[in-house]
């Protein structure tokens, strides 16, 4: 079990103002450090998110981020699993502390995911973050493969565009509250059905943003927490799985298989069943995304009827997406998984933006996180002290 | 700052090379199990069933489609290729609203892309 001493997120939105992802993962260091009551010296191990070289043109980045965080000394690495960059990176540090090789770790998931290229140019990329000699060749865009995926499961679960426009709506108002949320914005049905088609059934709307930001989690073991910090939420399970590359191998390509084998082994781990989770941050890269990802986790196995009775917004039984999600909030790729872990910890602990934090504060959260077309699955369970 | 950065890769397609050669050539060149015959295409080098060993097969190269999606990226779709054990993912070149059944076309330009254009359906 680990503690989260420290958590925290810059905004998340398209730079202009000539800062550089450097100066995004000080912000959120510092911010989190801060809130731990640790100091840098205090710090055994760096992970550092980023999806990719391309964005950055930073090899090596941890070490250069290092240096800029005041942790030049101790231990880095960086983590990569596409989307599921930050969720992994956080597992990287978790596992090392319970190793007993570290007593506080820093997380840092930071990209430039909307600044540093042209938007055709991070398309081409994307291509190739699916089996880049099969489906990448093909030219099918992220968009292309995640729209078959989706037309895949609402075939055989009976979902349809309400469900999207459901999710679309919620996870952009919920944006609304969050003063760091890339896309703050109140949709209706009508607005969503004439957006722009990017690959049917999906439309702009329902897409997510690339965005610029970084988030940082401070990770500790519970006997070397300040004493200020005693009460800080734990990680109480992690569970990671992969899937098939290549869509059409998958017996269903609609299913998230491997993010229900993750969440299987975090809930293993933390010794619960997936009724009790009370909250969730879930993957959205597009609005399908996160039923299916609803429904993989086992979260709500009655997720259409949920989602319209209203059991995922912020007073319902499981609030999702608070943050905004990746539609409402944003995405920088590297940060996602952090922040989805830093928005959890927050929220657990009652310090999350004031209009977002529900009156009634569960005991068990959920980061949940993909890279691919849920390929690389990566979740953590969090969970209040008193329950942990 | 604003860069310009030109990459020129030379990628090897190595176990795959007779994948890509098919696609070049307009045939579906798949991966047999040996240990459970069934064919994998695009191919697995390591079957569902856990069979490691597998030799080449070539399909008929006719597929079904099973769910399409077009958008700005163009036109593709999951779909059954006659001989395989699962769907892939294919780009659609020249298919009507309601055409179902596709024949593999070979690839051009630099990058071996698995692409279908359109059969008639068959007599029933």
């Amino acid at each position: 079990m680990v503690a989260i001493s420290g958590a925290a997120l810059t905004a998340f939105g398209r730079r202009r103002d000539g800062s550089s992802f450097r100066d995004w993962a000080r912000q959120a260091f510092d911010a989190a450090l801060a809130m731990s009551g640790l100091e840098p010296a205090d710090i055994d191990l760096l992970v550092v998110a980023s999806e990719s070289d391309f964005f950055t043109l930073q090899l090596n980045s941890a070490s250069v981020i290092a240096g800029d965080l005041g942790l030049t000394g101790a231990a880095t690495m960086r983590v990569e699993g596409g989307g599921a960059s930050g969720q992994l990176a956080v597992h990287a540090g978790v596992a090392r502390i319970m190793a007993g090789l570290a007593q506080h770790v820093a997380v840092v998931g930071v990209d430039p995911s909307a600044s540093a290229l042209p938007g055709d140019t991070m398309r081409d990329l994307y291509g190739f973050s699916f089996d880049a000699w099969t489906d990448g060749m093909t030219g099918a865009s992220s968009s292309m493969l995640y729209a078959l995926s989706w037309q895949d499961f609402a075939a055989r679960h009976g979902a349809t565009e309400a469900d999207l426009a459901a999710v679309t709506m919620q996870n952009r108002q919920n944006a609304c509250a969050n003063p760091g949320a890339h896309l703050p914005r109140s949709h209706n049905a009508a607005e969503i059905a004439a957006s722009p088609m990017i690959a049917s059934p999906y439309r702009r709307l329902h897409c997510s943003p690339l965005s610029d930001g970084a988030a940082a989690v401070i990770l500790s073991r519970p006997d070397a927490l300040p004493q200020a910090r005693q009460a800080a939420p734990r990680i109480t399970g992690i569970g990671a799985s992969s899937d098939y590359a290549h869509l059409g191998a998958r017996p269903h390509p609609g299913d998230f298989s491997a993010k229900t084998r993750a969440m299987t082994r975090a809930l293993d781990m933390a010794g619960i069943a997936a009724r009790e989770i009370g909250l969730a941050e879930v993957y959205d890269a597009y609005a399908g995304a996160q039923l299916q990802g609803i429904a993989a986790l086992g979260i709500a196995p009655d997720w259409q009827r949920e989602l319209h009775a209203g059991a995922f917004d912020i007073d319902g039984r499981c609030p999702v997406n608070l943050s905004g999600g990746l539609m409402g909030q944003g995405a920088p790729v590297g940060a996602t998984g952090v922040g989805q872990t830093a928005t959890c910890a927050l929220l657990l602990e009652g310090r999350y933006h004031a209009g977002l934090q529900p009156r009634r504060s569960p005991d068990h959260a959920l980061a949940d996180t993909h890279g691919g077309i849920a390929t690389s699955c990566a979740v953590t369970i969090l969970s209040q002290r008193a329950g942990a | 700052m604003n860069l310009d950065l030109t990459l020129s890769y030379d990628l090897s397609p190595g176990w795959l090379a007779p994948y890509i050669d098919g696609l070049r050539a307009g045939r579906a060149v798949g991966a047999r199990c040996r240990t459970c015959a069934k064919v994998s295409f695009p191919p697995l080098r390591t079957c569902p069933c856990g069979g490691r060993e597998t030799t080449w097969a070539d399909l008929p190269g006719t597929a079904t489609l099973h769910y399409r999606s077009t958008g700005s990226d163009g036109d593709f779709a999951l779909v059954a290729f006659d001989g395989a054990a699962a769907l892939c993912v294919a780009r659609l070149d020249g298919f009507g609203p309601k055409d179902r059944l596709g024949i593999i076309t070979a690839a051009t330009g630099p990058r071996p892309g698995l692409c279908l254009r359109p059969v008639k359906e068959p007599v029933p």
